[in-house]
């Protein structure tokens, strides 16, 4: 882990840029939740957004995708473009946006369904496969890709309930990279797991990012430290400080983001 | 002060004894609870057992040409111009035949004799007889019903000393009975026509039955569950999830809720001004019926299934939405298969309680007498159009006839509503089971 972290600073720097966020505000009725965060977000990059409860990263992150268009009372100001295209736009529709930017969520949500179907579920709206031979290799890949296959392969009909935490995580990451999504969001995929299906989600990480942009929310600023190649500080809705991971860490610019994570401020 | 933990203190005993006391007063209450129970059971089966029970004579019936067929050549125009009265005089003579042969001698007049067979069997009779011509001028034997008053001797509601005081039986009519069933003559046996003759007139409870009620209950079933379970569901389905949250929303909510707690018989006053006489449908017919039920029906089920909505977890509508399943793929997909037992199990409570419902029936003129079971369709009446009775009406109807044996009907389709009733709780538990999926 060590050697990884330290081998992914040199190529951390010049990747194109997928996601652009300018002057984003977000409001829950009243209560200005995010405020004037700029964010550029690289492709094939693992960016981590880290900061105390409450100071808005889930927030933002679910803005990425629009999941906050089914809170009602959420608002969401400001520019963020993917691949240069408003995502805010009217004309455009959030099923689409969500095909492209895959999410995973803190709690492992599987559908009460069988393992295959939960994965197979997202390829079939989005009429990914036109037969059920293309649909078993999608659905070996992602499983595959999620390093699931070899527990998975000999119980495909059995629930994705059944599993045990950390492989539950792993089938949603598996049920979200099946639609071959371009980003992949997610929102503190470890906090409900135990240290060894921590390593191997974080491990799973660290290889999606060959194919995907992947943007991680988490509260452990060691998981940000050894998955991550840039990092965001948000702290009382503010992006304080975005930076290569290794900076932010070693040498902070602002002085609550040092405090942060010297564990003074949480 | 130091404690000891081996003796309690004061405090610590106050504590358990008003928790003894609670538990002991929990305990009480379920006491009462059953024991209510008990009584109700009870009463109801000790007084409605019997009607699943009747009263037959196995007669040999003569039936003589010259006086059931004058033309002599089976013209049935002919034929039934001969009124049941012409046949009471037939099954008479058959019943005084049966006296005979078995040496059973009595002072009774043979009018008082002919008061020991049922009024319904003189009809029972004709009907067969016309249905096959041929059995005129044979002698071809028949169960025909006792009288009401010989079935209630042999199930224990008439004694001898109430028959000396009834002007419709008498002591010795009941002691030839009771020779004619030591001979097997008589005998009392199950009643499944209980359940498939219609409702007889005050002159002859022995031949009462549920027929015409179950049929109305049945229609009016079919036609709640028709228009309730879809109405209901999707309304539920829009409040729940695609419904802005607003004042408006909350004010259908508020209002949905009060509906489910308005009484019954306002439902009926509702049917009768619009769906009598403002859309003109057939009074008393199993589709009004079945109209003022559903409007009933409606609020009960859209409560169970917003509540079995409410519970499926977030984060499965948020795993959908994720993947990039539209708002209806997510509700139609996943949350609607996790919310069916629940909204299963809240239409069968539905339906159960609207299967019960008496008093919206009466204003709607369930109420009436019907012998003819109704049709589910006829071109003049339309669907579900001809008058019909309900289960629940039936019994308010046999408890104000005078005959005691209607009491004993009545109990009898209390034990059958409550056998319905059963069984559709059973299948909403069986249903629960079957469909509960966890996550």
């Amino acid at each position: 882990m060590e050697d990884m972290y330290h081998a992914d600073r040199a190529m951390s720097t010049q990747q194109d840029i997928k996601i652009k966020a300018d002057k984003v505000q977000v409001y829950y009725a009243d209560n200005h939740a995010i405020k004037d965060v700029d964010v550029e977000i690289a492709d094939k990059t693992v960016t981590a957004f880290i900061g105390p409860s409450g100071c808005g990263k889930s927030t933002f992150l679910r803005c990425l995708n629009r999941m906050n268009d089914t809170i009602d009372i959420c608002r969401v100001e400001g520019d963020i473009t993917i691949d240069g295209e408003d995502i805010y736009d009217p004309k455009v529709d959030p099923v689409q946006l969500r095909a492209k930017v895959g999410m995973v969520f803190q709690k492992p949500n599987p559908f009460p369904k069988s393992i295959y179907d939960n994965v197979a579920y997202g390829p079939k709206i989005h009429g990914l496969a036109r037969n059920k031979a293309e649909l078993d290799e999608i659905v070996e890949k992602s499983l595959r890709k999620a390093a699931l296959w070899n527990e998975a392969k000999d119980r495909l009909t059995a629930p994705g309930t059944g599993l045990s935490g950390g492989q539950q995580q792993r089938l949603c990451i598996a049920r979200a990279i099946a639609t071959a999504p371009e980003v992949l969001l997610m929102d503190e995929p470890c906090s409900a797991l135990d240290p060894i299906a921590t390593a191997q989600v974080e491990e799973l990480i660290d290889e999606l990012r060959q194919s995907y942009s992947v943007v991680i929310v988490t509260h452990s600023m060691q998981q940000a430290a050894r998955v991550s190649q840039k990092t965001a500080f948000f702290h009382l809705g503010n992006l304080v400080e975005y930076d290569d991971t290794d900076k932010i860490f070693t040498n902070p610019e602002d002085s609550r983001t040092e405090s942060y994570i010297s564990g003074r401020i949480g | 002060m130091k404690t000891s933990l081996l003796a309690a203190d004061a405090r610590t005993k106050k504590r358990n004894a008003a928790e003894a006391r609670f538990k002991a007063y929990g305990f009480a209450a379920i006491i009462v609870a059953m024991l209510a129970l008990l009584i109700l059971l009870t009463s109801v089966l000790g007084n409605g057992m019997s009607s699943f029970r009747q009263t037959y004579i196995a007669l040999d019936v003569a039936l003589p040409e010259e006086k059931l067929d004058k033309s002599g050549v089976r013209d049935l125009s002919v034929m039934s111009k001969v009124t049941t009265i012409g046949y009471a005089p037939i099954l008479r003579n058959a019943l005084l035949d049966a006296l005979a042969a078995q040496g059973i001698e009595t002072e009774l007049s043979d009018k008082d004799i002919g008061n020991m067979i049922s009024k319904e069997a003189a009809a029972t009779v004709r009907n067969k007889v016309l249905a096959n011509p041929d059995l005129v001028g044979q002698t071809v034997s028949f169960d025909v019903l006792a009288s009401g008053r010989i079935d209630g001797y042999f199930k224990g509601r008439v004694t001898m000393e109430s028959a000396a005081l009834d002007g419709n039986t008498s002591p010795e009519a009941l002691m030839i009975a009771q020779a004619l069933a030591d001979a097997g003559v008589i005998e009392t046996k199950f009643n499944w026509n209980f359940f498939v003759w219609p409702d007889a007139s005050d002159q002859r409870p022995e031949a009462a039955g549920l027929g015409v009620a179950i049929l109305g209950s049945l229609y009016m079933m079919i036609v709640v569950l028709v228009l309730a379970l879809p109405i209901g569901v999707a309304s539920s389905i829009y409040l729940e999830e695609f419904a802005p949250k607003n004042r408006w929303t909350d004010l259908i909510e508020v209002n949905i809720s009060n509906l489910a707690a308005v009484p019954s018989i306002v439902y009926g006053i509702l049917g009768l001004a619009i769906f009598i006489n403002f859309m003109e449908f057939n009074q008393s017919s199993p589709l009004v019926g079945g109209l003022v039920l559903t409007l009933m029906t409606l609020p009960t089920i859209i409560i169970s299934t917003r509540a079995a909505l409410k519970s499926v977890p977030p984060s499965i509508r948020d795993a959908a939405l994720g993947v990039g399943a539209s708002k209806m793929q997510s509700v139609f997909h996943h949350v609607l298969p996790l919310a069916a037992p629940g909204i299963l199990t809240g239409t069968i409570i539905g339906l159960a309680q609207a299967l019960g419902e008496t008093a919206p029936l009466l204003l709607i003129g369930m109420v009436a007498f019907v012998r003819e079971y109704p049709a589910a369709y006829t071109p003049d009446a339309g669907l579900f159009g001809e008058a019909s009775t309900a289960l629940p009406v039936q019994v308010f109807n046999w408890t104000q006839r005078s005959d005691p044996a209607f009491v004993e009907r009545a109990s009898g389709a209390i034990i059958t509503l409550l056998v319905f009733l059963l069984i559709m709780n059973a299948v909403a538990i069986y249903l629960r089971r079957r469909f509960e999926r966890r996550w």
